[in-house]
């Protein structure tokens, strides 16, 4: 999965189906880019309430989450990767551009480059720009 | 061929992990988690009151390679039997 957005709704999304492919014995390799790199931020992480759409339903939408106990995507990307393999990358040039290095990002196992990633994308069976 | 709803009733699940309250996916992280604590031929029973994942386990089941028994519904939530096949 190429995960472009930081937005969380859609990293709920990224999430869900880490979590799901997982259970069903898949691997998993994520490639961050710009904003999913900042989304990644161990000073953001957290902090980060930012809806790619529908911005006047977030409160509601972040209330039902709770009420239906779905964990933070955070969490939820966590135990994915305690649960099976999940290799989470972050893109050289926006790790640069944040100024960041892999200790300053969460979950992230490496930073690689753009040219590596093609080439895992040309050998995946699925692949999903988020 | 899934059993019929009598014969799973009688069945004794070597693992019961009640997923209930939990939403998508997590039944189905809860049952790949709890299987390895199944042992080989034991049957798994999951618990969710998740409507997905009556649909989701058979799939998971097949793709896995363990053996789909059936689903008893209940008021509120369903019971999914699995069986450990490797």
């Amino acid at each position: 999965m190429t995960v472009m957005s930081g937005s969380i709704d859609r990293l709920v999304g990224m999430a869900v189906l880490a979590s799901a492919a997982v259970s069903m014995d898949m691997e998993v390799e994520i490639f961050l880019q710009l904003w999913g790199v900042y989304a990644f931020k161990k000073d953001v992480i957290k902090k980060n309430m930012n809806l790619s759409e529908f911005n006047e339903l977030g409160e509601k939408v972040a209330s039902r989450l709770k009420e239906l106990n779905i964990p933070p995507w955070y969490e939820m990307l966590k135990q994915a990767k305690e649960t099976g393999k999940v290799k989470i990358y972050a893109c050289s040039t926006a790790t640069s551009i944040w100024n960041a290095s892999k200790e300053d990002l969460e979950l992230v196992d490496e930073i690689i480059g753009a040219g590596e990633w093609v080439e895992k994308m040309s050998n995946a069976k699925i692949n999903l720009f988020i | 061929m899934s059993m019929s709803e009598e014969e799973l009733k009688k069945l004794k699940a070597n693992k019961v992990v009640d997923a209930r309250g939990t939403s998508c996916p997590g039944p189905l992280l809860a049952a790949k988690r709890a299987m390895s604590e199944v042992p080989l031929g034991g049957i798994l029973e999951v618990l969710s009151s998740d409507p997905g994942t009556k649909r989701d386990l058979p799939i998971w089941a097949k793709k896995v390679g363990h053996e789909f028994l059936g689903v008893i519904e209940e008021p509120g939530y369903w019971r999914i039997f699995v069986k450990r096949k490797k």
